[in-house]
């Protein structure tokens, strides 16, 4: 077995020990550091992607896999330029205002950095004002609004409006989740998507910033 | 006289118990350990204060509550609540092992009786609802069901309370958006019950307020809870969780971590007023590790519910759970056997409040027909709850002795008077032979309770709220409606 196919192996199994230290390893022995990446850690995050898609993986599993590629990614990150950095896009992510329920955002979050996108999460109770201020700070591809009551899911038109104010709409995809969401609600505030669950969050938002 | 025998126990009731009284005790104090250590999040300036001067450990908003604290005020919370009728008459009193059912809150959708789609929930849908639940004897309490979101969202709460409060008699568990719709909505509720004193002396609602797990107390969960005391309306004070996100995976530390929400409420309750009227309990739900869905009607939430009924009867607190939830998006065999399981762990555990019965998709979808269905599955509950009767006259000696070997007794004067009692029947339950079944239109029993719902419907009114107490109603809702425009 290469040492690809055994780190892959590490990040599918969630061993993060191993994978870091097989990561120091294959450094150690003059592996290029994008290679390490494309073909060892991200060859098996996508594995991980597959079986969790299909019902074999679980999400404790998936979350401990992302670890494992985490812990290598952290000790190949000084040997990379940022522009070389692979990802699968920026986003920023929060809980809109009035609602401080974290957990649904959290899962969105940790499941698309397992898939390789570059997440800013701005917590909770966050108001339009600050999602307008993290688009000009951050300039993601996408931002992604999350509310579990139904009195806090209008704020989410609210930071739309105010994206549109500051001119910046056009520059960044909307998507919305959380318990009371819906397609048409989605449609009826003008955003570009919605996702009723974590998983198909991440492919909303491949499919969107592709 | 009759002549009895000795060392005689009866039991009337089945007895079930999940867990050791001993175990229940390791729960206890592995939640005063949590409370003691960890503490919680407290974002209520006037409750931090409370906790601060009764000797808590305060570090911001950080409180860590000593085990004595927590253990006085258990003793200072009420052991028994009484909720009355919207009559003021005392149907209801939260006691140990009495078991009361009704629907949950705040639906998003709602499958159409008519048309049969899923669409979004409207005010109308509450109306129908708790019509419905005024027909349905097995229904004790209602709460909004449907979210009204066709109306105002700044008072759609309000809106809601309207619609229950003019659509049945029996007594409701509300939902408030924050302390000012609150405080509107407990002028709602002494206006129907002719005044601040009657709704005191006999209050006709509760509320239902929640804090975040793990161990967040917010400004607008606790800021709900203190109007209501002040009032003297009994507030529900309960997380909803998911296991294995929010609480540990494990179902002993959904436990711990859940008790000690409550008892932090429990707490804080008693400190702004001695003998606060406060129910403790809680949706004890595991995560779908496959998709995140809340799993509501599994078989983890029904032994967890077990345990915390065990636990809220250990403390002499009144307690809420949820049963006839299911996470099966339609009326169907799995949701059967998921509400059916959990009615009945209810009723044999003796739990208090059983809220959320009829409600589909994990809470998400309502069904009018559904909760028709649970109508008959909470019978049928309560009919295995009373137990069974032995003594002289259902051993029936006498009886077999005339029959004698080869007789009948389907003619028996013992069977005429007590078939009834002795065999459940249902309208909604199909039990006749293939060939009548067909006969009679080949329903299933989705079918007929979708028949009886509409007949609800079409024919069933609650005894009328009087003229001028719903103009009021109004006022109060068009009144918080502008305040909260200005705002």
């Amino acid at each position: 077995m290469s040492d690809f196919t055994s780190l892959a192996e590490l990040v599918i199994n969630g061993n993060y020990n191993g994978a870091k230290d097989l990561t120091q390893k294959m450094i150690d022995n003059g592996n290029d550091p994008l290679e390490i990446i494309n073909q060892g850690l991200m060859a098996g995050m996508n594995v991980v992607g597959v079986r969790f898609k299909a019902g074999d993986m679980y999400v404790p599993e998936v979350m401990m896999s992302a670890k494992a590629m985490s812990t290598g990614i952290e000790l190949l990150k000084p040997l990379i330029a940022d522009k070389d950095m692979p990802t699968a896009g920026k986003v920023v992510i929060g809980t809109v205002k009035g609602d401080l329920h974290d957990i649904g955002k959290k899962l969105v979050v940790m499941m698309m950095e397992s898939a390789g996108f570059e997440i800013i999460d701005l917590g909770v109770d966050i108001d339009p004002a600050a999602f307008v201020k993290a688009v000009k700070e951050h300039s993601p591809q996408a931002i992604g609004l999350s509310a579990l009551l139904t009195t806090t899911m209008l704020s989410m038109k609210d930071t739309i409006e105010a994206l549109k104010e500051e001119g910046l709409r056009d520059s960044v995809k909307v998507v919305i989740g959380g318990a009371p969401i819906s397609q048409s609600f989605a449609d009826e505030i003008g955003a570009d998507g919605y996702a009723a669950d974590a998983a198909s969050a991440t492919e909303l938002c491949r499919r969107i910033i592709a | 006289m009759r002549k009895i025998r000795s060392n005689s126990i009866e039991q009337t009731t089945p007895l079930l118990r999940w867990v050791s009284e001993g175990q229940i005790e390791e729960i206890h104090f592995a939640t005063l350990e949590v409370l003691e250590r960890t503490g919680v999040k407290v974002d209520h300036p006037e409750a931090l204060q409370l906790l601060k001067d009764a000797g808590c450990i305060v570090n911001e908003n950080r409180v860590r509550i000593p085990s004595w604290l927590v253990e006085e005020c258990l003793r200072l919370a009420p052991r028994k609540i009484v909720v009355a009728n919207r009559k003021g008459q005392r149907v209801m009193p939260l006691e140990k092992n009495r078991t009361y059912f009704g629907t949950g809150s705040d639906l998003p959708y709602t499958i159409d009786l008519e048309t049969g789609k899923r669409r979004r929930s409207g005010k109308r849908d509450v109306e129908l609802a708790c019509r419905v639940m005024d027909y349905l004897p097995n229904y004790d309490f209602v709460m909004s069901y449907a979210i009204a979101a066709d109306t105002s969202p700044k008072v759609s709460d309000l809106h809601q309370l309207e619609a229950m409060v003019t659509n049945t008699t029996k007594p409701m568990i509300v939902t408030a958006h924050d302390e000012i719709n609150m405080r509107a909505q407990l002028e709602m509720a002494a206006l129907v019950a002719g005044g601040k004193e009657e709704l005191r002396k006999n209050p006709f609602m509760i509320l239902y307020s929640e804090p975040i797990s793990p161990l967040v107390h917010t400004n607008d969960g606790v800021g709900k809870m203190f109007a209501c005391f002040e009032y003297g309306v009994p507030v529900v004070y309960t997380p909803g969780v998911l296991s294995g996100a929010t609480t540990p995976v494990t179902k002993a530390g959904t436990i711990v971590l859940m008790n000690a929400e409550a008892l932090a409420g429990v707490v804080m309750a008693q400190l702004k007023q001695k003998g606060a009227p406060i129910i403790i309990g809680g949706g004890a739900t595991p995560m779908d590790m496959k998709t995140t869905a809340t799993l509501y009607g599994s078989p983890e939430t029904m032994m967890n519910y077990a345990i915390m009924t065990q636990l809220s009867q250990f403390y002499g607190i009144p307690n809420f759970t949820e049963a006839g939830c299911v996470n099966s998006p339609i009326p169907d065999a799995q949701a059967g056997m998921e509400a059916g399981n959990g009615i009945l762990m209810a009723q044999l555990m003796g739990a208090n409040l059983v809220h959320d019965v009829g409600y589909l998709e994990g809470g998400k979808t309502g069904s009018l027909t559904f909760l028709t269905m649970c109508n008959d599955y909470m019978d049928n509950a309560r009919y295995m709850g009373r137990g069974t009767r032995i003594d002289e006259e259902t051993m029936a000696v006498d009886v077999i002795d005339e029959v004698g070997p080869g007789g009948n007794y389907v003619s028996h004067e013992h069977t005429f008077k007590h078939f009834r009692e002795e065999i459940w029947s249902s309208k909604q339950f199909n039990s006749s032979f293939w060939e009548i079944w067909e006969e009679q239109g080949s329903k299933s029993m989705e079918d007929k309770a979708e028949e009886l719902t509409k007949h609800i419907v079409a024919t069933h009114t609650s005894e009328l709220l009087d003229g001028a107490i719903r103009e009021g109603l109004n006022e109060i809702i068009a009144e918080t409606e502008k305040v909260k425009s200005n705002k």
